[in-house]
């Protein structure tokens, strides 16, 4: 079984921007938490089918040598992945379908391609639908377990309201990751500079062909909703209530 | 190499061997915080690896649930480093095949990417500061400074403990002692790391830190952080740190005079608890009793297991994080013991010299169903409080 889990890298919100007098503090990148948890679904899956693991990265110019997408491929090595690749796209963009269409000539022949359902700039997870319909793959999405019997791909996906669904899934398969079945395993400080040391990675540059039709219009925070403290004694932030509940017409 | 051929290995060099010498007293296990309810005692660990049975304890889980708390090594008569040796080398093993407790692997990932185990931003370290009304110095503006300032992680981030950090600053400030700290420029001293047996990650820590330590002029390390305390006292030394480091404890000793002249009446029932890192490991046991007798009005009381033979909170060498695993074994954490104890000789507040101790005890007073009689305070606040507040 010819496994492969894409990682892609993305902007850490924990730091943010900082805007000083004398300079702009950028923001640095992170791996994609669900792709993370994709790898380490591969990485699982692969011990369970005797299959090989490739991990490719998704850059482009502004993020192929950071050393979050250095350190994700790292990991991956560390933990037993047996390729690692970059993907590196020519233009920069968040289109999907014009990501998917870059990429979709080098994940041919993979038999499971796992990506993870979300990441902080979409949430509408389509990157895995839209590769699985240009390689003619079946696709599955909220997936939070893969395992291998009796020849067949077997899938377990998450519904709603801790509802689980178990799926046969013909390969080659997309598969959409939320989480992997296990937490992500841990790799000390020293083993992950060994493996950056022995790492070898491939890459392959991509043109990137432009779809359009989707336009950012505008990015914004939605305006914070007012907060209004009732005071009072019961009676009379009760009353209070009853108003606010009028005003709404829940009442 | 085989699991066990690595182990010995590893052992050899963290224990000097000593392991060996283990009579099978049973010494540790009788001292062991939890050693009424571990598998794996640690005189049984030692037997295990004796007898090739480690993969017994790894599945145990026993070597997560020791709070390194050098009760053990302390007592041992071979003088065997069971808590900074043997402990952290079946630690590192765990961490090696990349399945440590969970809440463990993201406190030291966060550590990892950004010095600090709550996964705030190191650019937000300093912002305590901006809660006090005067302004802290810091040395990447001032470049020198008689005292180096260290609040670690909890000191810095921690809503509670931060107020622990903030009284210390406002005591220097009084005491017109010139201080600064490093702000974001600091991250994690690392001691956890090294308990939880992740010593390349405490070694990547001290290198970062001796490296911002290298930049600035300063006479003296103060923290209130026990574990910080222990780092840069005992291992940060050998990677080149050549400057007194003081426990917050001794700095206020130290200032005792200019304090005493301050202090007002208050009217308190005050016991010490002798934290782990700060009493047993690093023998300091008189000066903060000094310094909290010194303060009118204190009647001092002592736990009935105080100095060498303090019960331990249960937050050191990741214990704080820890709590889904130890209460796997563990019907009353040690610091719920603790507070019934401090209940037990007629304390109304448990003065601390750990950071950690704060929210550990003050939760355990939540549950024991103690909060609102006892109250719980590092030296820092108490001190304070005899400056600002009292009678």
């Amino acid at each position: 079984m010819k496994i492969c889990a894409l990682i892609r890298v993305v902007p850490d919100l924990v730091e943010g921007i900082e805007i000083e007098e004398t300079e702009i503090i950028p923001f640095r990148f992170i791996p994609n938490e669900r792709d993370e948890h994709a790898v380490e679904e591969a990485l699982i899956f692969k011990k369970k089918c005797n299959g090989t693991v490739d991990i490719i990265g998704i850059v482009d110019e502004e993020t192929r040598d950071d050393e979050a997408i250095e350190e994700a491929l790292a990991m991956a090595f560390a933990k037993g992945a047996d390729k690692l690749k970059k993907i590196v796209l020519a233009r920069k963009t968040s289109n999907r379908m014009e990501i998917a269409k870059a990429i979709v000539d080098e994940l041919k022949g993979y038999d499971v391609i796992m990506v993870g359902i979300q990441s902080i700039d979409s949430f509408a997870g389509y990157l895995g639908g839209i590769l699985a319909v240009l390689l003619g793959a079946r696709y599955i999405g909220g997936v939070v377990s893969v395992d291998f019997r009796d020849g067949d791909v077997i899938v377990e996906k998450e519904f709603g309201g801790g509802v689980f669904g178990e799926f046969k899934v013909k390969t080659p398969a997309v598969l959409g990751i939320v989480s992997a079945e296990n937490p992500i395993s841990f790799v000390p400080l020293t083993k992950l500079r060994q493996a950056m040391r022995s790492m070898e990675v491939e890459e392959i540059e991509v043109d990137v062909p432009e779809i359009g039709g989707v336009e950012v219009a505008r990015f914004y925070e939605p305006e914070k909703p007012e907060i209004v403290m009732l005071e009072g004694d019961v009676e009379e932030i009760a009353d209070k209530l009853i108003e606010v509940f009028k005003a709404l017409s829940i009442v | 190499m085989g699991y066990v051929e690595e182990l010995i290995n590893r052992l050899k060099e963290l224990t000097e061997e000593k392991y060996y010498q283990c009579l099978q007293c049973g010494t540790c296990g009788g001292s062991c915080t939890y050693g009424m309810y571990s598998p794996f005692t640690p005189r049984r660990i030692i037997l295990a690896i004796r007898m090739g049975l480690i993969d017994e304890v790894l599945k145990s889980n026993a070597h997560w649930l020791c709070t390194s708390c050098q009760l053990c090594s302390s007592r041992c008569p071979s003088r065997i480093p069971i808590t900074d040796g043997i402990i952290p080398a079946l630690r590192e093993l765990t961490l090696l095949e990349g399945n440590p407790p969970e809440e463990l692997s993201m406190a030291l990932m966060n550590i990892m990417r950004y010095g600090n185990p709550f996964k705030e931003s190191p650019r937000r370290r300093a912002d305590w500061t901006k809660e006090l009304d005067f302004e802290v110095p810091v040395m990447m503006k001032k470049k020198k400074a008689d005292v180096l300032f260290i609040p670690e992680c909890f000191g810095a981030y921690h809503r509670r403990c931060k107020e622990a950090t903030k009284a210390l600053a406002k005591i220097m400030k009084l005491l017109e002692v010139d201080f600064a700290i490093l702000g974001h420029e600091e991250r994690c001293t690392g001691d956890h790391a090294r308990l939880c047996g992740e010593f390349g990650l405490f070694e990547d820590l001290i290198e970062k830190n001796m490296k911002v330590f290298k930049k600035y002029e300063f006479n003296k390390i103060v923290t209130h952080d026990a574990h910080a305390f222990n780092a840069l006292k005992n291992y940060y030394p050998a990677f080149g740190l050549n400057k007194p480091v003081l426990h917050h404890t001794q700095f206020l000793h130290e200032n005792l005079e200019g304090l005493k002249e301050m202090f007002n009446k208050l009217d308190y029932t005050v016991v010490y608890h002798d934290s782990c890192y700060v009493g047993r490991k690093n023998g300091i046991y008189d000066e903060p009793r000094e310094v909290i007798k010194s303060i009118p009005g204190i009647k001092f009381v002592e736990f009935k297991r105080n100095r060498e033979n303090a019960l331990c909170c249960g937050a050191g060498g990741g214990g704080i994080w820890l709590d889904s695993v130890i209460r796997e074994f563990v019907k009353e954490r040690p610091a719920e013991d603790r507070v019934k104890e401090a209940k037990l000789v007629g304390a109304d507040v448990i003065v601390t010299g750990c950071i950690l101790d704060i929210p550990m005890f003050e939760d355990a007073l939540k549950v024991t169903g103690l909060e609102g009689e006892i109250i719980v305070k590092d030296i820092a606040e108490l001190v304070l409080e005899a400056i600002e507040g009292g009678e």
